[in-house]
């Protein structure tokens, strides 16, 4: 096999414990969003734009329906004969086997796949990630500085940072310090879990990583940190666009909110970026004679017959005659009965609110009402 | 099941040409906000099982082989079968529009003989239908006929489509245009392989006329059978049946018949976002695609894919094709506007419903 300059591993085999409901049945990154889209194909497209082609995903949680829906990775045009998607799963040797044990870890076990490939650097990235980034300009940085280990950056408010990974920085941009989800954070310069090592060094220190007992196997709880005390060079690389980790389900419906309005922050409709989705293919959505939309996103295959205000409807979702859908994300073939009422909710594949039946409330002090992928509300009748 | 190959033509011309079907051949033609015409016969042949599939080109190809290419989308990737793009003549010189010119599929013959199947669908691509082809195979084989004809009561007269005289259960002739209530042939027929090539070596003198004009002579000692189709099938030919047919799906229930999961019309997949509707917007009775932006009034209407309607326009009983911007407070009624128009600020565009305006095509393609 050839030499690529650059390949990407692809850690999603995360269970996004904390979107409950969402991911009981399929992993964080297959959650869908924005209407036609799933969390990976944001990660899938921004390394298919910025021209890699060779793709390691690293899944361990639900793996079945994430699987499904790579396929061989055309969707995204990552079906490259020499490269394109592998999909990397835990797996037993003749020593026997175990699930992967830590970010670092899943990439230590995968040290065959690199080695195929050769590449003079790696790519780690997460799969539960949503941001348009080129990759590219990350990796010139990381070369014009021949750093040995380059993690992007963005600036968050300093109320925000004790849930980061969070740098320091010298005065020519190299890391001085590094602290995992620290209580006092020293700095807003938050990690966001997108490396580019040099894959010499990557391959040594998780080789160290991985015969250190007491390690977690994590990059940022261990790798880093080990990497500074031996003095290599670790490079920080500003970030200056959307990045958001949707962690919890409060900011699953905040990140969808945010695409709604007109050339908003987080812009999917900003030319010269596509995010590649493999959707399928459905007819354009139904307006009825009495349906009524304003301020929504809505995606192919839907109707509407009732209301629709300040929401995402994703593919062949549906809302009856006097039904009202308000501040809310309909998941894929989520259905609203007649008369039914959905208020900052978020429904979840295939579930039904039968007529009548109301969820969620307009109280901005209550939770995001959730309802899971396959439920079904019952009316009041 | 028994097992097919399709040929679908595509290589005819239209009756009534207009401006959408001077920069692009009328199997091509946009349908129904995201889909082309060819659309629907290509995935009910791949719907039913057919894996082979010829596709008879016209001489403007390019929008056509631009749309199929990516043969994934259309499970014809395959090794073995798959998509074969076929050389067409230009034009027949018959006294209608050939259909099934009996020169091109001489022409290309190779595809019968090299078949494994010993069955061919053969078809036009010019009416939405999302016809079940596995039913028709089986009802061919079992009746034992030569031919089998699929073809539906007409609702409506129309003068591109072909009559079949029906007598006894069989197919006794056939005649050009079809008046309300007739049996209007649905330009898709099922036949052996063998009595395909048998028809062709017949004809073969005669290889400027369609197939079935050429057969007519002989209906009486065929054994040529209708299939009745019962579910929709709109035949789109003329500026005129494409408004209306186009419309017809304005009605409720009617996008869902046609679009069921179980038999799913492909298209060409296009990495666009959802629709978006902003502050203001007021839609009603109305199909809208991928990646529209709208922040104006919408009734009526069929919008293709990349719309922008910006604040204050107003869209009424009019289909808007792909990549088209409306201006603000622009007014289009009973209109339709080809691809790739930018409607200025403030413009008025008005047809009537008995005369629809049509816009052509904008520069870019």
């Amino acid at each position: 096999m050839g030499k690529k300059e650059c390949i990407a591993m692809l850690l999603a085999g995360g269970q996004g414990s904390r979107l409950g409901a969402l991911t009981r049945s399929i992993a964080k990154p297959g959650v869908s969003f924005g209407g036609k889209f799933r969390i990976i194909d944001f990660s899938l497209s921004n390394c298919a734009n910025s021209e890699i082609d060779t793709v390691g995903v690293l899944t361990q949680y639900r793996p079945y329906q994430l699987h499904n829906y790579i396929g061989s990775g055309a969707a995204w045009n990552l079906d490259a004969r020499d490269g394109g998607i592998s999909i990397l799963p835990p797996y037993a040797t003749e020593s026997g086997g175990s699930w992967y044990a830590g970010t670092a870890d899943a990439i230590y076990r995968n040290l065959d796949y690199i080695a195929a490939h050769n590449p003079e650097y790696v790519l780690i990235l997460s799969g539960d990630h949503l941001y348009r980034m080129d990759y590219r300009k990350m990796l010139e940085d990381h070369i014009a500085h021949d750093a040995d280990l380059t993690v992007s950056y963005l600036t968050v408010p300093w109320e925000e940072a004790h849930r980061f990974g969070i740098l320091l920085t010298d005065e020519n941009g190299y890391i001085t310090e590094f602290a995992e989800k620290s209580p006092n954070p020293r700095s807003n310069q938050a990690s966001m879990g997108v490396y580019i090592f040099s894959a010499h060094v990557l391959i040594e220190a998780l080789v160290a990583d991985a015969a250190n007992p007491e390690s977690e196997h994590d990059f940022g709880k261990n790798i880093i940190p080990m990497l500074l005390a031996d003095g290599r060079r670790l490079l920080a690389h500003h970030f200056d666009g959307f990045w958001k980790d949707v962690g919890t389900i409060a900011s699953f419906h905040e990140t969808n909110m945010q695409l709604l309005g007109h050339e908003p922050e987080f812009d999917l409709y900003k030319p010269g970026w596509p995010i590649m989705s493999n959707s399928p293919t459905r007819p354009p959505h139904y307006v009825g004679p009495n349906g009524q939309v304003e301020n929504a996103i809505v995606a192919n295959g839907s109707m509407v017959l009732g209301t629709v205000k300040h929401s995402i409807l994703s593919t062949d979702a549906y809302v009856a005659e006097d039904a009202e859908v308000i501040d809310s994300v309909l998941l894929p073939r989520a259905r609203v009965e007649a008369g039914a009422r959905v208020v900052r909710a978020i429904i979840g594949e295939d579930s039904v609110v039968q007529e009548g039946a109301v969820v969620g409330t307009g109280d901005a002090t209550k939770d995001i009402a959730v309802v899971g992928n396959m439920v079904v509300i019952e009316g009041s009748r | 099941m028994e097992r097919a190959i399709g040929i679908i033509t595509t290589n005819y011309s239209s009756v009534n040409p207009s401006e959408l079907t001077a920069s692009r051949p009328p199997a091509s033609v946009p349908v129904l906000g995201r889909f082309r015409m060819v659309d629907f016969m290509l995935s009910s042949m791949v719907n039913s099982g057919i894996r082979t599939v010829g596709m008879i080109l016209p001489y403007k190809y390019r929008s056509l082989v631009d749309h199929i290419s990516r043969l994934k989308d259309w499970s014809l990737d395959r090794k073995q079968g798959g998509l074969f793009f076929l050389p067409g003549t230009a034009f027949g010189s018959t006294s209608f529009e050939a259909r099934f010119l009996i020169r091109d599929l001489l022409d290309n013959e190779v595809i019968l003989e090299k078949a494994h199947e010993p069955y061919v669908v053969l078809a036009a691509a010019n009416i939405i239908m999302n016809i079940d082809l596995g039913e028709v195979i089986e009802a061919h084989a079992a009746s034992g006929a030569e031919v089998t004809m699929v073809c539906t009561e007409a609702k409506e007269a129309d003068k591109a489509l072909l009559t079949l005289k029906i007598d006894d259960g069989h197919v006794r002739g056939i005649k050009f245009g079809v008046e309300e209530h007739d049996v209007a042939f649905l330009d898709c027929c099922v036949m052996s392989v063998d009595s395909l090539r048998g028809f062709l070596a017949a004809y073969k003198a005669e290889d400027y006329l369609d197939l079935f004009e050429a057969m007519e002579r002989d209906m009486g000692r065929l054994d040529v059978r209708p299939y009745f189709y019962e579910g929709e099938a709109l035949p789109v030919f003329s500026l005129e049946t494409y408004y209306k047919n186009n419309m017809k799906f304005l009605d409720e229930g009617m996008l869902q018949e046609m679009f069921n999961n179980d038999r799913p019309i492909q298209t060409k997949a296009q990495d666009i976002p959802p629709a978006k509707y902003e502050q203001g917007s007021k839609v009603k009775r109305s199909i809208v695609s991928g990646g529209c932006q709208i922040a104006g009034t919408v009734e009526d209407s069929l919008l293709s894919r990349l719309v922008i309607v910006e604040p204050g326009a107003v869209v009424r009983r009019s289909i808007i094709l792909q990549s088209c911007v409306i201006g603000a407070g622009a007014h289009i009624e009973d209109a339709i506007i080809d691809k790739d128009n930018v409607i200025p600020a403030g413009t008025e565009l008005k047809g009537t419903p008995e005369a629809i305006f049509l816009y052509g095509k904008g520069s870019i393609s």
